[in-house]
């Protein structure tokens, strides 16, 4: 394997409903290497998007160390956390979650705000929107960039999501089922975007799927059960 | 640059939110519209007060205290440039036999005090009182050869044998009176005669030698002049008493007026110890009209007050949008938590937003007010013409027009506090979505 990018080392996650704590996580161990592509199987309940929130540093473990490039990052400051995230991790979801108010090409190009001034993207504005164009031209969507998410199929949604994960240059992208709402043909254009982007772009990713096939077209395949790794 | 980015979006697509702009801007607009004709109002008042009085005036003189005495004491002060002797005393005016006013009574004149008889009769030495007042320039404002004083070097001089009236140009339309008209004078005094005293009506015929007309009608429709050799025979029965129970007094510095009236109250009470009873009061224009004044002033308070409720009204207003807002957009604060937003980034999209309505609001409000305030006049006379709506009937406050005055302090302390409680009351929902735990809405579709 390449040099480990993500990696969750003895991570557990518990939620306490009422007086009871449930555990969700149950000392999971997993390493993300650079430029691979991992899928995540199992069933419902597996804890796989938990563990999808905590290793993109959305849900902090309640115990158990989470790595970002060889460096404990669970227990950094909050804006620090939200820094990372932005400059290393991209997301991509099941329902797409783009803002409705905002078209194609301002979802994409938002990614590029989340850490600059007004001044500084100002300068940069023209670089940074050629790089939203190159990215929605990427995913196959030069002409819809003035159309809002309500105005795009469930596959051009998904697709201006990735563009917008990808936007940063992150080192990784954590998806949750980026399949999992579409149609087949869609799906298997979206799953060929994805490979493509990964072989190009160098970008590792770990999918939660529940589809074999998919999963088999992965660089490694982990499977959980009960909130630990099964295989 | 996402906070102002998305906050920008977010009040655009909502309609809704104009609600809160559109109740800052009243609150703002309100505040500045009435606050600044109050305020108006009441420089406009002061200045008319002050161009009718004299700065200063020395009232309650004893009797028999010749006004050479009170000149030599009133004049020693350094602040005083000059001094003018006056009777003043209370009367009525009225036909004089069976005389018939001429002209129709205009309409609204009885609301300036002409319509009563009762006025203070003002005896004062026209030469002199120059010199204190403008009471020269108050003669010569007018052309109609009906109402004007012929000779206004001498407006009070005897004519056809009997003294000379000035009264007020309203007063004199109203009664349908013009120069060269007789009218009865009638004064009472206190007549002491075998050791009591009985109140003693007396009446006096005068010719009306034309009419004055100072800045306020108020003080137009209740004061009459004579000379004040006429107050003089008729009261005391010698012209040349030199007596004055008031003086009127023009200051070098008004600024200082306050020092000079407590002066010349010590100087005056010190001077004419001895020389029969008397409430001698010295009091500074100001301090003669401070009822008025202050009524206003107070007025003007309590509208602050009143006014301040709609800023809070379109508070709420501000909020509950916000938070409607806040809650519908649950999704999006889940996925800017993830794209990298902090939970202070997300509070400043939500306060952004609220800072954004009422920068809009109080911006429009400021406009609007400084405009509405400047045209007002205009507004009235053209709704008064046009379609017999009296916004604001100037006549009842002793006005010619809708006065106005806008205080740059006032307009920014408004502003200020429309900025401040809009960020205060977005702060709250903003604080809530900052709260919110993005994997709830992440898990939760």
């Amino acid at each position: 394997m390449t040099r480990a990018i993500l990696e969750a080392s003895a991570v557990t996650k518990s939620y306490a409903i009422g007086s009871r704590s449930i555990p969700v996580l149950r000392g999971v161990d997993l390493s993300i290497g650079e430029g691979e592509v991992v899928a995540l199987l199992g069933a419902s309940g597996a804890g796989k998007s938990t563990l999808l929130h905590v290793l993109g540093l959305l849900d902090p473990p309640s115990s158990g160390r989470v790595l970002f490039e060889g460096r404990p990052v669970h227990d950094l400051p909050i804006r620090e956390r939200a820094s990372l995230r932005h400059r290393q991790i991209g997301f991509v979801f099941q329902f797409y979650h783009l803002i409705p108010e905002l078209n194609a090409l301002e979802n994409v190009k938002l990614g590029t705000m989340m850490d600059r001034g007004l001044l500084s993207w100002m300068k940069d504005r023209r670089e940074l929107d050629e790089r939203a164009r190159d990215l929605l031209r990427t995913v196959g969507l030069t002409e819809r960039h003035t159309h809002r998410p309500s105005e795009l199929s469930g596959g051009e949604r998904q697709r201006v999501a990735i563009a917008r994960a990808l936007i940063a240059r992150p080192k990784v992208i954590l998806a949750d089922e980026p399949t999992g709402n579409l149609d087949s043909e869609t799906a298997a254009g979206v799953l060929d975007l994805l490979f493509r982007i990964n072989r190009e772009e160098g970008v590792a990713f770990l999918m939660v799927t529940h589809d074999e096939r998919l999963a088999e077209r992965c660089d490694r395949l982990i499977r959980m059960k009960d909130g630990v790794v099964v295989s | 640059m996402y906070r102002y980015f998305l906050a920008l979006r977010y009040l655009l697509a909502r309609p809704i939110n104009l609600l809160g702009v559109v109740g800052i801007m009243l609150g703002v607009w309100a505040l500045i519209v009435v606050v600044s004709i109050f305020s108006g109002f009441l420089k406009e008042v002061a200045r008319h007060l002050q161009s009718s009085t004299a700065d200063m005036t020395a009232i309650n003189l004893p009797e028999g205290v010749p006004f050479d005495e009170i000149r030599a004491i009133v004049e020693a002060d350094p602040n005083v440039a000059a001094c003018s002797p006056r009777i003043v005393w209370q009367g009525l005016v009225h036909p004089f036999g069976d005389q018939v006013g001429r002209a129709a009574p205009p309409a609204g004149m009885s609301e300036l005090g002409a319509a009563t008889p009762f006025v203070s009769v003002l005896g004062i030495d026209p030469d002199l009182e120059r010199g204190v007042t403008r009471f020269r320039d108050w003669l010569d404002v007018l052309d109609d050869p009906t109402l004007r004083v012929a000779d206004l070097d001498a407006p009070l001089a005897m004519r056809d044998g009997l003294p000379g009236l000035v009264l007020s140009r309203q007063r004199m339309a109203e009664d349908g009176v013009v120069a060269g008209d007789r009218a009865k004078l009638t004064v009472g005094r206190m007549r002491r005669e075998g050791g009591r005293e009985e109140l003693d009506f007396r009446p006096l015929a005068c010719t009306v030698a034309g009419a004055y007309e100072t800045s306020y009608a108020g003080f137009d429709g209740m004061n009459v002049f004579v000379h004040i050799d006429t107050m003089r025979g008729f009261l005391d029965g010698d012209a040349r008493s030199e007596s004055a129970n008031e003086v009127a007094i023009r200051l070098h510095d008004t600024a200082e007026a306050a020092n000079t009236a407590a002066r010349l109250q010590r100087a005056l009470a010190e001077g004419v110890a001895g020389r029969g009873a008397s409430w001698i009061r010295v009091r500074t224009w100001a301090e003669a009209n401070a009822g008025r004044i202050g009524n206003v002033e107070h007025q003007r308070s309590l509208m602050k007050l009143v006014l301040f409720v709609i800023m809070v009204v379109a508070a709420f207003l501000m909020y509950a949008t916000l938070s409607m807002m806040v809650t519908e957009k649950t999704h999006d604060i889940g996925i800017l938590t993830a794209m990298g937003a902090s939970p202070r980034g997300v509070m400043a999209v939500f306060t952004g937003c609220g800072v954004a309505i009422a920068v809009v609001g109080a911006g429009l409000g400021v406009a609007f007010g400084c405009l509405s305030s400047i045209y007002l006049d205009s507004l009235n006379k053209f709704l008064t013409a046009n379609f017999g709506i009296d916004l604001f009937p100037v006549r009842i406050y002793h006005l010619r027009h809708v006065p106005y005055d806008l205080d740059p302090v006032w307009i920014s302390q408004v502003a200020g506090s429309a900025l401040v409680v809009g960020a205060l009351v977005a702060a709250i929902p903003a604080w809530r979505a900052a709260r919110y735990d993005p994997l709830d809405s992440l898990r939760n579709e």
